[in-house]
């Protein structure tokens, strides 16, 4: 055999595989930014209206010990020696970080929501466990991070972080303590300079707010967020932004905001809101007797609850009668209305095209993914960058957002249980989806609520940003059409019953102090 | 004659949650110069059980699940130690339970390249050595992330492998084949999604394989019938498990070992047929990790001429 052919062979073979291997992308897992310089550093920030408190004073902090002072002086010196000769890791650590955490922290609440989005499957003799806080491990694991569970976690997570920032500026305009490279040239900072003084340290109050409010949420994941908060903390001296006394106090502000809104949340009647079956039961037949009509779920075996009947019972951030963005009912099975909406859905069971495919699966976000309040939540975090928001800014974005969106879930529930209306899966003979059809009723649609919601409240925040913001909306609420789970006339009451919630927490942003 | 045997319809059928992987054949019979053989090959899996990682369950929203593969393939002699081999799947899926809607359309193109390493007699018997290159990349803009509907991975695969046979007095024979699968990118419709962490972007990296197969088999009825005895094994190297209760992704560490039965009759002294040989297998999947409970029936048609 010839050497020279085997030579060639061989190497067109390593050109094919270097061809399907190079066009391979090195896969983002989490949003490539760095660290950058803030648009403004909002110096009032600390009179801003809270959402727990009644003002920012109200969380007390010590004064700092005086820049001069030997106690300083040490703190310097162990800053200055934490900042030098960082290992590979530490200054991975600070990159990652970076001087915006919330980001961070965001993603790694959206991370925990895709990772226990996972239904709870059927037992061997075709009955359901539930999760439950009592036994987290299960099986089923708790939490389940449906969509609801999801908007609440993020809402407390983000209230709890603005809360804090705004009492650490309180402080920080307060005592004015300038930052440690300010005070000691010799020290150096990883970041982008800026005037912010350094007590309290705002990272330290958002590595305490979002450690335990995420360990609250989910309660097995308390190592691999201990970790993450260790890391964090550890970072602010790596980076050399600050010492001990200020992360001190900004985990003193940390603890008090997680307490005010842990407090909330064992109140907040979310514990109530996988409602046994008699009650269920109870929801449904009034339904019936009311309308003529009822939701059934259609899984094998059939699911005996359907997803939190009771989580339009919540207590709302900023809305305080429901019934005030209830929607009208929706057209009944059989009228000329609810027969032409229908006809579409078998219009695009039968062909559907590529783009509206594609429509479908962008916005899917079904099962096992960071969920549609995630969704927004991840374009929202690329709007901050874009616009160079300081870490309080951050906050009250994400606070406002998951607000709105918490808000717009609990009075699509609302009407979702009220009404009860039969999915297409349960009203078409043999129709058939492109994506799950989720156990819970169809009117209104959750996905065109929360983006209705999430794209005013971003319309608002970033205005340069309303019109794509709010056509973003509107593809998702047609996206679930496309899918073959929502009538038409769930998605465009859900967009409508969206901006409505919205109004009202935006409503409540613009008194708050920050415009 | 020079017969053509297409153990492909083995690997065809691993269809379940892994789709068409290696429509190379991996056999050691070779074209002569200027013959050429083309196929028809018809298979279907169908599975009521799949792996959930490595938990067999059963999904009552799935019910039967039945994927179906109408394949063509050309085989032709450049010279007689060099084939080229073309196969186009065309895959149509569904399931008797739940309401997700199955799709169908063709798959992916797979060119192959077969060479004869080795080809010596001792007396009556015979070994041979074979070296095989394949190429696939989908044909359509299918959805790969659609498990396990999907019609296929949806990403450019080479596949490289070797055949070695031994052939006991021309009557009996084994065989061995060993394949690298390199895989690359399949480019799905979402923008996030959970592979043990995050992932932003609408790309998924699909595991790498290795296929081990090992035949025996025989000559019958004047060297027109032949039959094997096959055990195929199809393993991701790396991947990630479907989650509870979840669907499969590209992403996922695909595993599957199956035996099974193959045959083949050639239309040797039937005039009107000559050419002609009728081809039929039966598999069924033995262990898996995230891949259907197969059982796959196959049926085929060849045809074999001299330009």
């Amino acid at each position: 055999m010839n050497i020279k052919k085997i030579l060639t062979g061989s190497f067109s073979l390593i050109l094919i595989v270097t061809s399907v291997t190079s066009c391979e992308n090195d896969l983002p897992t989490n949003f490539p930014f760095t660290a950058y310089e803030f648009s403004d550093l909002d110096m009032d920030g600390g009179n801003w209206q809270p959402i727990l408190f009644a003002s920012g004073s109200r969380i007390v902090i010590d004064a700092p010990s005086a820049v001069n002072s030997s106690e300083y002086q040490t703190e310097l010196a162990a800053l200055k020696s934490a900042s030098q000769n960082l290992s590979g890791s530490q200054v991975n650590a600070v990159d990652y970080w970076t001087n915006n955490p919330a980001i961070r922290w965001n993603e790694i609440a959206l991370e925990l929501a895709a990772k226990y989005n996972l239904i709870p499957p059927p037992n061997p003799d075709g009955t359901y466990t539930l999760p439950t806080p009592a036994n987290p491990q299960g099986p089923p694991l708790f939490p389940f991070a449906h969509p609801p569970y999801t908007s609440r976690m993020l809402a407390y997570l983000s209230v709890a972080q603005f809360d804090g920032l705004i009492a650490a500026w309180y402080y920080k305009y307060e005592y004015n303590r300038p930052a440690p490279y300010v005070t000691d040239n010799s020290i150096s900072y990883a970041y982008k300079k800026n005037a912010l003084p350094s007590y309290p340290s705002e990272g330290a109050v958002i590595a305490i707010a979002s450690r335990d409010i995420l360990k609250a949420m989910f309660p097995l994941e308390h190592d691999y967020i201990n970790a993450k908060a260790e890391e964090h903390l550890n970072s602010l001296m790596w980076s050399g932004s600050n010492t001990t006394s200020d992360i001190e106090a900004g985990k003193a502000i940390g603890t008090a905001v997680k307490t005010a809104a842990l407090a909330r949340a064992s109140t907040d009647k979310m514990s109530a809101a996988q409602a046994p079956k008699p009650v269920s039961d109870a929801i449904k037949k009034s339904a019936f007797d009311r309308f003529g009509w009822a939701w059934d779920n259609m899984e094998s075996p059939v699911r005996p609850v359907g997803l939190t009947p009771l989580f339009g019972q919540v207590t709302m951030w900023n809305v305080t009668n429901i019934l005030d963005v209830r929607p009208v009912p929706p057209p009944a099975p059989g009228s000329v209305e609810f027969e032409r909406d229908a006809e579409e859905l078998k219009g695009f069971a039968k062909s559907v095209t590529d783009k509206q495919r594609k429509i479908a699966n962008w916005w899917s976000d079904g099962l096992g993914t960071y969920t549609p309040p995630g969704h927004w939540n991840r374009r929202t975090k690329e709007y901050i960058i874009k616009y160079e928001m300081n870490p309080l800014r951050t906050a009250r974005t994400f606070a406002y957002l998951n607000m709105a969106i918490m808000d717009a879930g609990i009075a699509c529930w609302d009407a979702k249980y009220y009404y009860h209306f039969p999915r297409p899966i349960q009203t078409i003979n043999g129709f058939k989806t492109i994506i799950g059809t989720p156990n819970f009723p169809s009117y209104t649609s959750g996905h065109s609520a929360f983006s209705g919601a999430a794209a005013e409240v971003v319309a608002y925040i970033f205005p340069a940003e309303a019109q794509v913001a709010r056509d973003w909306a509107l593809e998702a609420a047609e996206s679930r059409i496309y899918a073959g789970i929502h009538y038409r006339f769930d998605s465009e009451v859900g967009i409508e019953q969206g901006k409505k919630v919205a109004k009202y927490t935006i409503d409540k942003a613009k008194l708050d102090g920050a415009d | 004659m020079k017969k053509y045997l297409l153990s492909a319809i083995t690997v065809l059928s691993l269809g379940a949650l892994s789709p068409l992987v290696a429509q190379t054949p991996s056999d050691a019979i070779m074209m002569k110069k200027n013959e050429a053989c083309f196929a028809l090959i018809y298979d279907q899996g169908k599975w009521d059980q799949y792996w959930e990682g490595t938990t067999l369950i059963t999904n009552e929203n799935i019910g039967t699940f039945t994927r179906s593969t109408y394949a063509v393939m050309v085989a032709y002699g450049i010279t007689d130690k060099l084939n080229v081999l073309l196969t186009t799947p065309y895959v149509k899926t569904k399931s008797s339970g739940g309401q997700l809607a199955g799709v169908q359309g063709f798959q992916d193109i797979n060119i192959g390249v077969k060479y004869e390493v080795i080809k010596k007699d001792f007396g009556k018997h015979r070994v041979s050595s074979l070296a095989v290159a394949q190429f696939g990349t989908p044909m359509t803009n299918y959805l790969s992330d659609y498990m396990p509907y999907s019609l296929g991975l949806g990403t450019q695969e080479l596949t490289g492998r070797v055949i070695g046979q031994y052939e006991f007095n021309k009557m009996i024979y084994v065989r061995a084949s060993a394949a690298y699968l390199w895989r690359g990118q399949t480019e799905v419709e979402r923008p996030y999604y959970y592979a043990n962490g995050s992932y932003y972007t609408t790309f998924m990296d699909v595991p790498n394989a290795v296929n081990y197969q090992a035949i025996v088999g025989g000559w019958a009825l004047k060297h027109s019938l032949r039959v094997e005895a096959t055990y195929v094994v199809l393993n991701s190297v790396s991947g990630d498990d479907i989650r509870t209760w979840n669907m499969g992704q590209p992403t996922n560490k695909m595993e599957s070992t199956q035996a099974g039965f193959f045959a083949q009759y050639y239309f040797k002294d039937i005039k009107p047929l000559k050419g002609f040989s009728l081809m039929a297998a039966y598999s069924q999947v033995l262990e898996g990790r995230n891949v259907g409970k197969s059982t796959n029936v196959s049926g085929g048609v060849t045809y074999q001429f001299t330009f």
